[in-house]
């Protein structure tokens, strides 16, 4: 079997049943693209561009992420940018989710249908009816799968596009230093 | 670095660089002899190591020459819980790089308790039918080496006097970790429970120490390089130090597929497959397998000939079997305010009182539990939250806010019953992606092993509770299927028929291979093996030295 085949399947594999530490997806080359890409953008004081999704595709996929870690007080998914980590990820090391992608929304479209008949897409419903969509949908694979992805983007490096201005780490207050004294916490500074 | 044709005859192979094989090559290449050192995995960021990436999501896509882990996919392997099962793919992985596990473990250097090895003649609640055996060295024995190693790797932690801490003839030679907040609870939970609480002896310098810097609490640390040469892995002390005596070659991605031997039942070399899959043939006069406690029986095992045609050094039939991966259980808790287990190393303290084994209790089995378990924000978000959050949607984002840093884990490593049953071999039909047969897994724990588990499960929830827990969880007992602890494969003993290495590691059927990693313990402690594994690796350094010198001195006489 290729490295190419062997990152698909086990990619593949991985998307369906939630990252954990046996997800030994991937090519490097790809990472290190998409690293570039993203980090040029940034440097450029510029949203990065899309590279796989349409537009319109764009906005059911910005729609959904922003369900998943919804914008309150605080940021969200949406101003997290995982939308880009995404594109940036099924265009580079992330290939073989492409077709699942490509279903997914075409069967969200259905689902949306189904549900409300008036309504033109995903994205121009109100939150409360997104939720039920995304609700009947929660089991599927690409709904696991983008909601893997939104969690890595939200969570990942901000090189890697995603985690925009570090707002996953700000929600969890992770103190990304990598260079910690003690105390470290309430309990052994009571102690 | 010196570099020897395959074609020249070397003093010693080393077959894998980890615990016990860098310590091999430092000390036989000290010693004066030239050493080929095959790892099969890749060099990491050997001599560099302040490259090494603290990005999660980079770390879970390593290219094969950054890999630091074996890869399940690539080291196939299949997993049977017994004899009437077919096997299905395993998920079985170990460090796989330059240094070996070392490089990434949690860096745990527990010592086993002197009752630990002659627990099969000694203690009352061992059930019949397990394979359980005494060693045929003594504490007392190895007392020295354990010394040796703690000063040689550069271990941390604080001397404590306890019957549930093995007694030490000298301090570590650096102070313990800091106090985490989980160590702090821990204390909280032992001040009311009547419970010990100790600092976890850890391969994690918290002072400069022998040209390395003292840690700095980054927190992206088991699973990662160290960027700061903290940890103590084989790669930052032995092996740059068996590298500058000139005698000593380290071949990185070498993987071993025979050891190879004359007529006379002797080794003479091994054949290894390098970056390339190109076949490498290099001579020696003696090899020392320290592959671990797995691959080393497995590669025995693969080294069949006419001379030993069910594998090499296997007329006791006991290479591969009594196999021991290591139990864990895993209990949580939330907490009022923040703990940041984020910061630091990943196993702080640890509670020591059920290290032996209780005939109160009704089976055998002990072990420690220790605070850890700090959440990454990648793994907080993906699976970190407590079990009735909501995965998506405004739950799941108030989840992570009140979760994060409020958590910690209990995760206890326990005893394991050695069962001949429990085994490495050869898989009949999947081969590795070197075309080798696949290595196969069978194993089912023992009854008193689940009930261990399930005791020590019970134990955490009342620690935690105990500690003041707002929320407490613990799933189900799992036993393990895999994974870097393995051992027991290769046992020593004193009789050929009933062990596979002598007390000095000597292979009791070839007299110039030597086996020297986890696969010799014949009972695998409260799990973590791996100081163990470094005092063997130096005791039995100074035995395969005198005897080659004794040898030199004959042939001239």
């Amino acid at each position: 079997m290729s490295t190419i085949e062997k990152s698909r399947r086990s990619f593949v594999l991985a998307s369906l049943t939630g990252l954990n530490a046996a997800w030994v997806a991937a090519n490097y080359p790809g990472i290190l693209a998409a690293q570039e890409h993203v980090s040029a953008a940034v440097r450029a004081g510029q949203p990065p561009q899309l590279s796989f999704f349409t537009e319109a595709q764009a906005a059911e996929i910005d729609a959904m992420a922003a369900q998943i870690v919804p914008t309150d007080e605080s940021p969200g998914a949406r101003e997290a940018h995982c939308l880009y980590f995404i594109d940036r990820a099924l265009s580079t090391f992330a290939k073989a989710s492409q077709p699942l992608y490509h279903q997914g929304l075409q069967d969200l479209q259905a689902k949306t249908q189904q549900l409300y008949p008036d309504a033109a897409k995903f994205s121009a419903l109100t939150s409360e009816q997104q939720i039920k969509v995304l609700t009947a949908i929660e089991k599927t694979p690409f709904f696991r799968t983008i909601r893997t992805h939104t969690v890595i983007g939200f969570f990942s490096r901000p090189v890697h596009g995603g985690n925009y201005d570090k707002i996953g780490w700000k929600l969890i207050g992770y103190d990304d230093s990598l260079n910690h004294k003690p105390p470290f916490g309430y309990y052994d500074a009571q102690a | 670095m010196k570099q020897f044709p395959p074609s020249t005859e070397v003093d010693y192979i080393v077959i894998g660089s980890g615990a016990a094989g860098g310590i091999l090559a430092k000390q036989l290449s000290v010693a004066g002899f030239s050493v080929v050192v095959l790892e099969q995995g890749g060099w990491g960021k050997y001599g560099r190591e302040h490259e090494y990436n603290k990005d999660e999501w980079l770390n879970r896509n390593l290219s094969d020459e950054d890999r630091l882990m074996s890869d399940p996919a690539q080291q196939r392997n299949t997993f049977r819980p017994n004899d009437k099962t077919k096997a299905v793919p395993g998920t079985h992985s170990y460090g796989c790089v330059v240094g070996g596990g070392t490089v990434t473990y949690g860096g745990s250097s527990w010592r086993h308790l002197p009752y630990e090895f002659n627990e099969a003649s000694h203690d009352p609640t061992i059930p019949s039918g397990t394979g359980i055996a005494d060693w045929p060295i003594t504490y007392e024995e190895l007392e020295p080496y354990y010394t040796q190693a703690e000063w040689e790797m550069g271990i941390s932690g604080l001397r404590v006097n306890s019957p549930f801490i093995a007694p030490m003839s000298k301090d570590y030679p650096v102070p313990p970790v800091p106090l985490k907040s989980s160590g702090a609870l821990f204390h909280t939970a032992a001040a009311k429970l009547g419970l010990t609480v100790v600092p976890g002896p850890l391969a994690i310098v918290t002072q400069p120490y022998m040209g390395r810097a003292a840690c700095i609490n980054c927190g992206i640390c088991s699973g990662y390089g160290c960027q700061v040469r903290a940890r103590s892995s084989s790669a930052v002390t032995v092996l740059p130090i068996a590298e500058k005596t000139g005698r000593c070659e380290i071949r990185a991605r070498s993987y071993v597929r025979e050891i190879s031997v004359d007529n006379g039942g002797r080794v003479t070399g091994v054949i290894y497959f390098d970056a390339q899959k190109r076949e490498v043939r290099q001579r020696a006069k003696a090899v020392i397998l320290s592959a671990n406690g797995s691959e080393s029986a497995r590669l025995l095992l693969l080294s069949k000939s006419a001379r030993f045609p069910d594998g090499l050094a296997n007329s006791s039939g006991l290479v591969g079997k009594y196999a021991m991966f290591g139990n864990v259980v895993n209990a949580s808790a939330l907490f009022e305010h923040p703990l940041n287990e984020y910061k630091g190393v990943i196993s702080g303290a640890g509670i020591v009182d059920y290290v032996p084994s209780d005939p109160q209790r009704g089976f055998y089995g002990g072990g420690r539990l220790t605070a850890r378990g700090y959440l990454t924000p990648l793994e907080l978000g993906l699976e970190g939250l407590s079990p009735d959050a909501p995965h998506w949607g405004a739950g799941y984002k108030k989840a992570l806010r009140e979760e994060a840093n409020h958590r910690m884990t209990i995760t206890s490593f326990v005893t394991q019953l050695p069962l001949e049953t429990n085994r490495v071999d050869l898989d009949p039909d999947v081969k590795d992606s070197w075309g080798l047969p696949a290595m196969r897994i069978t194993s089912t724990a023992h009854p008193d092993d689940k009930k261990n588990m399930e005791f020590f499960r019970q134990k955490s929830i009342e620690i935690l509770e105990a500690a003041g827990a707002k929320k407490v969880w613990a799933p189900p007992v799992n036993e393990a299927h895999g994974g870097a602890h393995n051992r027991g494969t290769c046992r020593m003993g004193n009789d050929p028929k009933t062990s596979v290495v002598d007390k000095y590691h000597r292979a009791h059927d070839v007299p110039n291979l030597f086996i020297v990693d986890g696969s010799n313990l014949v009972t695998g402690g409260r799990n973590h093996p791996t100081l163990t594994i470094q005092a063997l690796a130096f005791r039995a350094s100074e035995y395969i030295v005198r005897a080659a010198k004794e040898g030199m001195r004959q042939t001239k006489a």
